[in-house]
């Protein structure tokens, strides 16, 4: 007993040094676990507070541009509007609308901190569970892909943002609608990669990329990018490319939370078809 | 200097490089390459005497601080205690004798450009070694892993020689 508290006096540096790198790489390795426990909505509530009144100092410099994209946004939106459509009374006849049941309802929501540096990067947002964010849901800034809810506390949730190595995005070829996978390699933040592009397609600078609605996460159609480099492999049946991504990510100041209202029936099917 | 001075320095130091760390550099973006961690600063002013455990602890907390702020929890953290256990053993071994340092704390004034940069390279390079492998953690990105390490390495330390030509200019 002697010789072990004389052991453990001498070498206490090391296995102290030991046992918290043991904690940190455990909380590292766990984090999704880690992210039920109060004191993780507690940490959350803290850096979001101080991450607000930063943001809401530093969002002055950025209005310009925060301006411009809600104009765009305006104009887009006003363009749908039964106001800009030819109304013709002279051929009226009955027609059941295909578009009829709403699935996808927005919240939106200020991006209070985001990193476009690290090899992993997220984005926390102003608004949480209580204003209905809950985890995996998409998330589009316009027409354009951001990224997804990965944790949530009641007044904020952290987003991963497209520029993740977690991130893999199911997306396709807005001509033929061939199915690819979208990631980001690192580095510049513009510039996304395109993989697994089978042989026979015929991919091109300049050709856009979007969602392709195949995970329960994104609508179809939203916007991640366009090709602008490519390389057609010898040996291997797929091609890959370079994609310019649409959403600039250092530069988000609001983005919109994609609530399908269609999930929980999805998630149900696919239930019922396990169980079988 | 008084201890309790010492002591108030250093905790005005760990919340001001948090801060600094996670609402300004973590926002600057240098081409996707260049991402210092400045902060580490704080375990580089440490002063020598202090005892093992509490320099592990207070590394822990430092790298908790940045961590919560980028929801990566454990990552900072492990670097900033790889980069704590590292400092006893560095100082050991870049120096002739406990008699060779001067002063409480490490400087560039007090032991010397030659001393200084073995010092804070050796830490820094141990730290952003843990960090961006740790946060890659894929053997194909290996070069551009280490590519994106020694770049942001020699960004941290050109920031930190030049807080020490700043802060504790030589006096003439």
């Amino acid at each position: 007993m002697r010789n072990l508290l004389v052991f453990l006096r001498k070498n206490y540096f090391i296995l102290l040094f030991l046992l918290l790198e043991t904690v940190s790489l455990s909380l590292f390795f766990n984090f999704n676990e880690f992210q039920n426990t109060t004191l993780y909505n507690i940490s959350s509530t803290l850096t979001g507070a101080l991450n607000s009144t930063f943001r809401n100092i530093s969002e002055y410099f950025s209005l310009r541009k925060t301006n411009q994209t809600l104009i765009e946004e305006m104009a887009k939106l006003h363009s749908r509007l039964p106001d800009a459509y030819y109304k013709s009374d002279a051929y009226s006849f009955y027609r059941n609308d295909t578009v009829y049941l709403l699935q996808y309802r927005y919240i939106s929501a200020k991006v209070i901190s985001n990193t476009t540096n690290k090899r992993n990067n997220f984005m926390m947002i102003s608004k949480g569970s209580l204003q209905g964010v809950k985890n995996h849901m998409g998330v589009i800034i316009g027409n354009r892909i951001v990224g997804q809810v990965v944790s949530v506390s009641p007044h904020f949730s952290w987003i991963m943002s497209m520029l993740n190595k977690d991130s893999k995005i199911s997306g396709k070829f807005k001509k033929n609608n061939q199915l690819v996978n979208v990631e980001w390699p690192g580095g510049n933040y513009r510039y996304g990669s395109v993989k697994e592009v089978p042989k026979h397609v015929d991919i091109k600078a300049g050709d856009t990329i979007i969602t392709s609605g195949n995970s329960d996460i994104f609508p179809e159609g939203i916007m991640i990018g366009t090709i602008s480099d490519y390389t057609v492999a010898t040996d291997e049946n797929f091609n890959s490319g370079t994609l310019l991504f649409s959403t600039d990510f250092n530069s988000l100041g609001y983005v919109e939370i994609v609530v399908d209202l269609m999930r929980k029936e999805k998630e149900d099917l696919k239930e019922t078809f396990k169980s079988q | 200097m008084t201890t309790s001075k010492v002591i108030f320095y250093n905790v005005l130091r760990f919340f001001l490089l948090i801060l600094l760390q996670v609402l300004i550099l973590n926002n600057i973006y240098l081409g996707g390459f260049i991402n210092p961690y400045y902060y580490v600063y704080f375990i580089l002013l440490l002063p020598y005497e202090i005892p093992g455990g509490l320099l592990l602890l207070l590394s822990f907390l430092l790298g908790a601080g940045v961590d919560v702020f980028t929801n990566t929890l454990g990552l900072n953290i492990s670097a900033c205690l790889a980069m704590g256990y590292a400092r006893p053993h560095v100082i050991r071994w870049i120096s002739s004798g406990p008699d060779s340092l001067i002063g409480n704390t490490p400087s560039l004034k007090n032991q010397g450009m030659k001393w200084f940069l073995y010092y804070s390279i050796s830490l820094i390079l141990i730290h952003h070694f843990v960090l961006f492998y740790l946060e890659a953690f894929r053997f194909t990105e290996f070069f551009k892993t280490f590519l994106r390490m020694a770049l942001s390495s020699i960004f941290t330390l050109l920031l930190v020689l030049i807080s020490e030509y700043l802060l504790y200019p030589k006096e003439k």
